[in-house]
C-alpha cells in the first residue's frame, strides 16, 4: 500500500499507530506534500531533532510572514502575545524566561502540592459518585488541571470557568482545528480577554504579594528586571493554558488504556507502588502530544533526505514512542516497562515545564480512581478523538462505575 | 568549601540544560546530548544545589566526597 499523506485521515485520528509503524518502515524521513513538510518518526531522529540546533522552535514568525497583509495586521495584538511564548523561542531568549518559570515547576515544589492535588482529587469524585456515572472529561479531567494551575499561578477559583473558556477557543489556533471558520479571530479575542483579566490579577499583587506564581514573576522583575509586563502576561498566559488542555488528555488517555488493558488494570489495582512506571507508560503508550513543528534555519541532510532552509518538519512523538528498534512490543501496554525513554514531554532545552505536575496528577488520579471506582467500566459503544495533527485529545470518555 | 561528589543519572537526563545554565563551570552538554560534570567543584555550593534542585526529571544527585553523605536529594 503506497504512504497516504492524510494526516487528518479518520482512521489515523481515531488510530495513528499504524499509519506511523508504516511510514517508520517505509521513509522515516517522508516529504508530505499535502502538509508541506518532512515528518519524522524514528525515535532516535525526533529525539536528535529536538536538540539540534539547525532546528528552531520559532514558528509563529514564519507563519505571521506567510499572511496576507491585512490578515497579518488584524491579528497583530494576539501574535505579541503568542510570539512570547517560550515554546516559541530559540536561545537566549528562551533560556531566560525558562530559568524563572522553571523554580515554580522543580520535583520539590510539586511534591509539596500532593495533599492539595489528592483533596481536590477527592472533591471531584464525591460530587459524581452518587450518580453513578460521568464524562470523565467533561465531570473530571477539564476540572482537576485548571484547578491546580490556576491555584499554583494564583488565580481565584471563581474565575477557573472563564479561564476554561478562554483556554479552549486558544486551543482552536494552537492546535490547528481543522474546518473551524473564523478560529484565528476568535482566538486572537480569547487571548486579549485573558491577557486583559491577567494584567489586573497582576496590578493587585504588585500591590499586595502572596504566594504564588505570579507573585514570584514580579519579584524577579523588580529584582533584576529581568522581565517586562508583556512578558509576564504572555508567561502567565502560557502556564494557564498549558497546564490544562494536554494534562487533561493525559488523565483521559490513561483511564482509556487501562479500560482496554484489564490485566494491567488489575495489576496496578492490586500494586499501587506501581503508579511511577504506570504513568510513564501511559505517557509512551498513547501521551497527549501527538507532534511538534520545528523549522530548519539552514540546508542540512537527514537520512539522505535534502532538508532545506526555511522547511518544516513534523516531530512525531507518538511515533517515536512506537518505534519497535527502541521498545519491545511498542504497542502492547506494559505499566512495569522500565526503561522507558519515551518522548512524550519532548527532549531537550523545550522538555515540558509542567512534566513533574502532569506526573503527579496523573499518578494521583489514576490510584484514587482505582480505588474508589472499582467497577469502573466504558459507558459508550465507540469513542472520538478531536482531528487535530498535534495533539491526542478524547472528545469525550462516558464511564459507569455503580 | 568541602568537596562535592556529584553524579547525572543519563536515564533520567533529557538534556534540557537547566544545570547547565544554573552552574555553567560545574555542568557541560556532552557529546551525548547529556548533562555531564565537567569540575565538581566549578560553581559555590550553593550553586550546584540549586541545579540540582532545577532539574525537572531529579537526575542530579550530590554526596559529600568525604563521609559519603548525601546531600541531594
Amino acid at each position: 500500500m503506497p504512504i497516504h499523506d492524510n494526516l487528518s485521515a479518520p482512521d489515523v485520528i481515531a488510530d495513528p499507530y499504524p499509519y506511523f509503524h508504516q511510514l517508520r518502515a517505509e521513509d522515516p524521513v517522508h516529504w508530505n506534500p499535502l502538509w508541506g513538510g518532512w515528518i519524522l518518526t524514528r525515535h532516535d531522529d525526533v529525539q536528535a531533532s529536538f536538540q539540534d540546533r539547525r532546528l528552531s522552535a520559532d514558528r509563529m514568525s514564519p507563519f505571521m510572514a506567510g499572511l496576507k497583509k491585512e490578515e497579518a495586521r488584524e491579528l497583530q495584538p494576539s501574535y505579541q502575545i503568542f510570539s512570547k511564548w517560550m515554546v516559541f523561542t530559540d536561545p537566549p531568549q528562551h533560556t531566560r524566561l525558562r530559568m524563572l518559570v522553571n523554580k515554580a515547576f522543580t520535583p520539590r515544589r510539586v511534591e509539596s502540592l500532593r495533599p492539595r492535588i489528592q483533596a481536590i482529587v477527592d472533591e471531584l469524585l464525591d460530587r459524581v459518585i452518587p450518580a453513578g456515572r460521568m464524562e470523565l472529561i467533561h465531570d473530571f479531567a477539564y476540572l482537576l488541571p485548571v484547578t491546580v494551575i490556576a491555584e499554583l499561578l494564583g488565580v481565584p477559583a471563581r474565575d477557573h470557568e472563564n479561564i476554561k473558556k478562554w483556554s479552549d477557543e486558544i486551543t482552536l489556533f494552537i492546535f490547528g482545528a481543522i474546518g473551524v471558520p473564523d478560529r484565528r479571530q476568535r482566538a486572537q479575542l480569547a487571548m486579549l480577554e485573558l491577557a486583559n483579566y491577567l494584567k489586573a490579577v497582576i496590578a493587585e499583587r504588585r500591590q499586595q504579594s502572596q504566594d504564588d506564581l505570579i507573585s514570584a514573576l514580579i519579584a524577579a522583575q523588580e529584582q533584576d528586571d529581568a522581565l517586562t509586563d508583556d512578558e509576564i502576561v504572555s508567561t502567565c498566559a502560557l502556564v494557564l493554558f498549558g497546564g490544562h488542555e494536554t494534562t487533561t488528555n493525559l488523565i483521559s488517555s490513561s483511564v482509556h488504556a487501562l479500560l482496554k488493558n484489564p490485566e494491567q488494570r488489575h495489576k496496578l489495582a492490586e500494586n499501587p507502588s506501581l503508579i511511577s512506571t504506570a504513568v510513564e507508560e501511559f505517557l509512551r503508550y498513547d501521551g497527549p502530544s501527538k507532534s511538534m513543528v520545528r523549522l530548519a534555519l539552514e540546508d542540512f541532510e537527514l537520512r539522505g533526505k535534502q532538508i532545506k532552509k526555511g522547511q518544516r518538519l513534523l516531530l512525531i512523538q507518538s511515533a517515536a514512542n512506537h518505534d519497535p528498534e527502541r521498545f519491545a512490543d511498542p504497542d502492547g501496554l506494559d505499566i512495569t516497562r522500565q526503561p522507558n525513554p519515551h518522548v512524550a514531554f519532548g527532549y531537550g532545552i523545550h522538555f515540558c515545564l509542567g512534566a513533574p505536575l502532569a506526573r503527579v496528577e496523573t499518578a494521583i488520579t489514576i490510584n484514587t480512581i482505582l480505588q474508589r471506582l472499582p467497577k469502573l467500566r466504558f459507558a459508550a459503544d465507540t469513542l472520538e478523538w478531536h482531528p487535530t495533527i498535534v495533539s491526542r485529545a478524547l472528545k469525550a470518555l462516558p464511564v459507569a462505575f455503580s | 568549601m568541602r568537596r562535592l561528589r556529584i553524579s547525572v543519572d543519563h536515564t533520567k537526563c533529557v538534556g534540557l540544560t537547566m544545570c547547565v545554565n544554573t552552574a555553567r563551570a560545574t555542568f557541560v552538554l556532552d557529546e551525548s546530548g547529556k548533562s555531564s560534570v565537567s569540575n565538581p567543584q566549578g560553581d559555590t555550593e550553593e550553586k550546584i544545589m540549586e541545579a540540582a534542585e532545577n532539574c525537572p526529571v531529579s537526575a542530579i544527585t550530590i554526596e559529600d566526597a568525604e563521609t559519603g553523605e548525601r546531600r541531594f536529594p
